[in-house]
């Protein structure tokens, strides 16, 4: 069958027919009169596909995934916690890690991550779609930096954050998390939006990622519940 | 007369030439890559085939890999790329998509290709020319009963390009011959 033969029953098929006498101009109408099989400024003649003659438009731009942010807060609530990490390269005698890209993720107050899509329908003017997931790029002195909130907890691991570090050319590095201290955790939990949520039911001592010792992982952190919190933490990879 | 939203399936893969298409096949790439990694530390798998079939979860890697491609979908302006009126002109607008990762391989990026769904917003559908469809932008089914003059396009269906969606006039009631 033709195509357009096809197109024809098919919209006759689903009713179509049926406002015809509402439209003034029919196919014998809208066609030239001397139509040749010559195409002109991008046009169709049998069943080739329009080409656009105009160009792409702007000249698109590079541009960094939308994990890349510098406050990863998005809509969640809590205690504001600056957080730095440095990058260190063991087969560099510890030096500072240039270019290195990091993601980190951790949950909100209430203890849930951002959901993950699937193959869903998304939305070109949808900004919140993903809340506590941020990358950034290490700087020369091998430091990234993300304002996000304190994090919660859930049931069965003690707070963290997760941490993914990558080289330049996005090769896996190392998967780490970053352990909380217990007193200062406590004092979050005990107010504000994370208060109706209680306090931690793991000590880094019982979780079974952080129970053969934190030395490496424990995080240093800084300040208030009535001001905010910096965390600060050295990971070193082998780049 | 019936609304309607066009859908058009844009394939990007290494033969893709354009600037938009390539940038948007070496993010993707980048990002299936990263990705992929953490959701296969011991990296037993090279292919997204194989992470589909074996990784709980990899279906995510289609949202996960999106995000690469996000900021360049908005650089679209919401106009449909690649598909042109009877004028040659980009003339379809959207606001929804969707992302898919059709094939790819962790590190053979000849092997990566993406495809991105374009939902058209809603056009009125008035007839069909030839093998063009002669549209209004919008719900114009309300100025077409009141008489007024409505501006139309003409839209030639092509490959990848097919109708996703109708919404049709409300069937009327049929009364009961009780």
């Amino acid at each position: 069958m033709e195509r357009k033969d096809f197109l024809k029953k098919g919209f006759s098929a689903l009713g179509f027919a049926a406002i015809v006498p509402m439209i003034s101009c029919s196919n014998n109408s809208v066609d030239p009169e001397t139509t040749t099989e010559t195409t002109t400024g991008g046009t169709t003649t049998g069943t080739c596909t329009t080409t656009a003659s105009e160009t792409e438009g702007p000249f698109p731009t590079k541009s960094p995934a939308s994990y890349v942010l510098n406050d990863i807060t998005s809509d969640r609530t809590g205690n504001k916690l600056t957080v730095k990490i440095t990058i260190q390269n063991k087969n560099n005698s510890c030096a500072a890690l240039a270019g290195a890209l990091v993601d980190i993720w951790h949950c909100d107050a209430a203890g849930n991550y951002s959901e993950y899509g699937g193959t869903g329908m998304q939305s070109t003017n949808y900004t919140s779609v993903h809340f506590l997931r941020g990358r950034q790029t290490t700087d020369a002195n091998g430091l990234v930096t993300f304002t996000s909130i304190y994090p919660g907890w859930y049931s069965g691991r003690a707070p963290h954050i997760h941490v993914h570090v990558y080289n330049a050319s996005g090769k896996s590095l190392l998967v780490t998390q970053i352990a909380f201290p217990e007193a200062t955790s406590a004092l979050v939990y005990a107010q504000g939006v994370y208060k109706s949520h209680g306090q931690a039911d793991t000590k880094n001592a019982n979780d079974n990622v952080f129970s053969d010792g934190v030395t490496t992982e424990l995080a240093s952190v800084t300040g208030s519940v009535s001001t905010s919190f910096e965390l600060t933490h050295t990971v070193v990879v082998s780049a | 007369m019936k609304l309607f939203r066009l859908c058009y399936r844009k394939i990007i893969d290494i033969q893709s030439r354009k600037a938009w298409d390539k940038m948007v096949f070496d993010d993707t790439h980048l990002e299936f890559y990263m990705q992929a990694q953490r959701m296969d530390p011991d990296g037993k798998y090279s292919t997204f085939q194989e992470l589909s079939d074996n990784v709980p979860g990899a279906d995510q890697l289609h949202y996960l890999a999106s995000t690469a491609a996000v900021a360049y979908i908005r650089q679209l302006k919401d106009v449909v790329p690649d598909i042109a009126n009877a004028y040659g002109k980009l003339c379809l607008p959207f606001k929804n998509f969707r992302f898919e990762i059709v094939e790819s391989h962790i590190t053979d990026k000849m092997k990566h290709k993406i495809a991105i769904w374009f939902y058209s917003d809603p056009l009125t559908w008035i007839d069909t020319v030839n093998n063009q469809l002669l549209v209004a932008y919008g719900d114009q089914r309300e100025a077409f009963r009141n008489g007024k003059e409505v501006e139309t396009d003409m839209i030639s269906l092509s490959p990848f390009l097919s109708i996703s969606h109708i919404t049709s006039i409300a069937v009327p009631n049929f009364q009961s011959v009780c």
